[in-house]
């Protein structure tokens, strides 16, 4: 034995665990602050390979889509204001299996196809130093 | 076993905190909104939640209904019986006799700076009338002899009546009694979340559909035209905010501005120091019961507290006993807030004014 | 680096430890909860903690990189190894970096640990992607973290428990 670790938790460890969940909360502050603004738009943007191959907003385009990536295809419902994937011949299924999204920065991956469905929320019209009620 | 245990729980907590970030940030988006032009103002009632088209429409008619009972120019209203009565002992709605009531209390703890009677001068300086102009110095003796709540008789709602010469106008405190009124609706209703605009009076009611609280631009008193103008900004949730400023409503003769906020103590146009003061308190939800209550408070200290100057005001708000917090905006470009929502004011730097923090 | 047989035989079936757990996270499939498909709990990390004391930082390396591409070749699955790569090595600098401040137990080298290996597989999977919508889950993860990390250094704990006083660790 090089040295023997500690083995009860102690005060640091709590700190430590503190520390990552603060991160935690930093980054959903951050990165779900954007998605709960209110004002613009939802949209989902489709990548394939990486690159965006189409981008729609899911209150307009109800309804059945299909991508074909890599030898496999994905169907995907439009309802709701959201989308999932209903039906694919990916071995993993993992897109499937992630069900409906409908809220900003959510996210469908389909890793075998390099599919990735996302979606985002257009800055059109929200304005975030704005106020709600002038008085006086 | 217990690394199986600790494993189920971070399964468990692993699918909760998922189940967090998958579902909406709130159910209740039904949002109505409507605009009411009514007692001399623009009113916007913004109500979010299942009910809420129902509300706005109930608040619609309660602002209609309060309008027609409390109206000094409207000559069916029961304001306008009383003015007109001659001495005579009038029955009043007991809505009217605890409003008179309020308006006498607000009057003696203020020290006489806000005063439902100080109407006939109001109207002399012809804010009520079609004409403004400034009247003379023997005529607001005259009427000022006529000012004062121990001319306003209304211990009992059966039998109010006014001394000879005097009349009272309840626009000082009606707007913020709508918004108790309001305030009560929403409750009823189980409204999550409104905003409130009565003209200077201000209900923001639960906090915006984002979580955060209602963002209340104070209106730079300078900039009055600028709907963009901001003395501040103030972020407030459940609470009450009350603007009385002298920019308003004025008019110039001569070189001069006469707003119209008069001092019940000298007949003329208050000359403090201050351009504008804002009022903010909580508003108790479930303490929410119609009756004339925080909003009513908020209305009648804006006023008083103009009339006041900043150093009395302070005094004021230390002393008096009664929970509110002020932002004062004074001639000599400064802008004072109370301790109590320091944290919630964001200064607007654009305005070019100094601001202080007092506590 | 010299390394005795015994150290040697230990490297290796700390190795084929961490391969079993590794193998053994397949039934408990992370990407159900978070939908990035290859994230794993890391359990594996246990080794890593374990070898990290036991043996030291480069030995600890070795089994980490053997059990990466064995795991892969093994599942015939080129694409996990970057995800195990990234959050093996990611979570292995981390450690060696808390474990030498002699304050934190075995518990907050573990969560230190398992909050690196997460950030590193989100970074993997935004690079296998090409794109950054995997890091709408890291907040998640972090989260998911703090439970893994506790629990592998609830069982790495163990182990030392039960192991301090053999002979195995006297080499």
């Amino acid at each position: 034995m090089r040295w023997s670790p500690k083995l009860r938790p102690n005060g640091w460890d709590g700190l430590a665990a503190a520390i990552v969940l603060l991160l935690a909360a930093a980054c959903a502050g951050m990165l779900w602050g954007r998605g709960a603004a209110t004002g613009g738009e939802l949209e989902v943007v489709v990548s394939i390979d990486g690159g965006e191959v189409e981008r729609f907003v899911p209150t307009d385009s109800a309804g059945e889509k299909t991508y074909t990536s890599r030898g496999y295809t994905l169907h995907v419902l439009v309802r709701d204001g959201g989308v999932e994937v209903s039906q694919a011949d990916c071995p993993t299924q993992d897109c499937v299996h992630t069900g409906w999204i409908g809220r900003a920065g959510e996210s469908i991956v389909c890793l075998p196809a390099r599919v990735i469905i996302q979606l985002v929320r257009t800055d059109g019209g929200s304005d975030p130093g704005g106020v709600d009620v002038v008085i006086g | 076993m217990r690394r199986w245990m600790a494993f189920v729980l971070a399964a468990v907590l692993t699918g909760g905190l998922t189940a967090c970030a998958g579902t909406p940030a709130d159910p209740d988006e039904a949002q109505e909104s409507i605009q009411v032009i009514a007692m001399d103002t623009v009113m916007i009632i913004s109500a979010y939640g299942e009910k809420s088209t129902h509300t706005v429409y109930m608040a619609e008619d309660e602002i209609r209904r309060l309008e027609g009972l409390l109206s000094r120019t409207e000559p069916d209203s029961q304001v306008s019986a009383l003015n007109h009565a001659d001495e005579q002992p009038t029955a009043v709605d007991g809505e009217v006799s605890r409003l008179l009531n309020a308006a006498a209390l607000y009057s003696e703890v203020t020290g006489g700076t806000f005063d439902i009677s100080i109407a006939p001068v109001v109207s002399a300086w012809g804010f009520t009338e079609a004409e403004n102009r400034v009247p003379s110095q023997a005529e607001l003796d005259g009427l000022l002899t006529h000012v004062g709540m121990e001319h306003v008789h209304a211990e009992s709602p059966d039998a109010v009546w006014l001394d000879q010469g005097t009349q009272v106008d309840l626009g000082g405190i009606a707007k913020g009694y709508l918004a108790d009124r309001i305030a009560m609706l929403l409750r009823e209703n189980d409204i999550p979340r409104a905003t409130i605009s009565l003209g200077g009076n201000v209900l923001a009611w639960g906090d915006r559909p984002d979580g955060t609280p209602w963002r209340i631009g104070v209106q730079d008193p300078k900039r009055p035209d600028d709907a963009e103008g901001f003395a501040g900004l103030l972020q407030l949730e459940d609470a009450y905010a009350v603007t009385s400023g002298g920019y308003q409503r004025y008019f110039e003769q001569d070189g001069k501005a006469y707003h119209h906020i008069i001092d019940p103590a000298t007949g003329y146009p208050a000359d403090s120091g201050l351009i504008s003061v804002t009022v903010v308190a909580d508003c108790d939800r479930e303490a929410s019961d119609g009756l004339p209550g925080t909003g009513t408070m908020c209305d009648a200290l804006s006023t008083a507290l103009f009339v006041m100057g900043e150093e009395k005001a302070l005094d004021f708000w230390r002393n008096s006993g009664y929970d509110f917090d002020m932002v004062l905006v004074t001639a000599d470009d400064r802008v004072v807030v109370t301790a109590g929502i320091a944290e919630q004011f964001t200064p607007d730097e654009a305005g070019g004014y100094a601001y202080e923090m007092v506590s | 680096m010299k390394l005795t047989t015994k150290q040697l035989t230990l490297c290796a079936m700390l190795t084929a430890m961490a391969l079993a757990l590794s193998y053994l996270e397949n039934f408990f499939p992370l990407s159900l909860a978070i939908p990035i498909p290859g994230i794993k709990l890391g359990l594996a990390n246990i080794v890593t903690v374990f070898a990290l004391y036991a043996l030291g930082p480069v030995q600890a390396l070795l089994i980490l990189l053997s059990r990466c591409v064995l795991g892969a070749v093994f599942a015939g699955n080129m694409n996990a190894l970057l995800f195990s790569l990234l959050g093996g090595v990611t979570a292995m600098l981390v450690m060696i970096l808390l474990s030498r401040s002699r304050r934190l137990s075995v518990y907050g080298v573990s969560v230190g640990g398992a909050a690196a290996h997460n950030c590193g597989q989100v970074a993997a999977a935004i690079l296998t992607l090409g794109n950054t919508a995997p890091l709408y889950y890291l907040p998640v993860l972090l989260g998911v973290s703090l439970f893994t990390g506790a629990l592998t250094g609830l069982i790495a704990a163990c182990l030392f428990q039960a192991l301090a006083h053999t002979d195995l660790m006297k080499g």
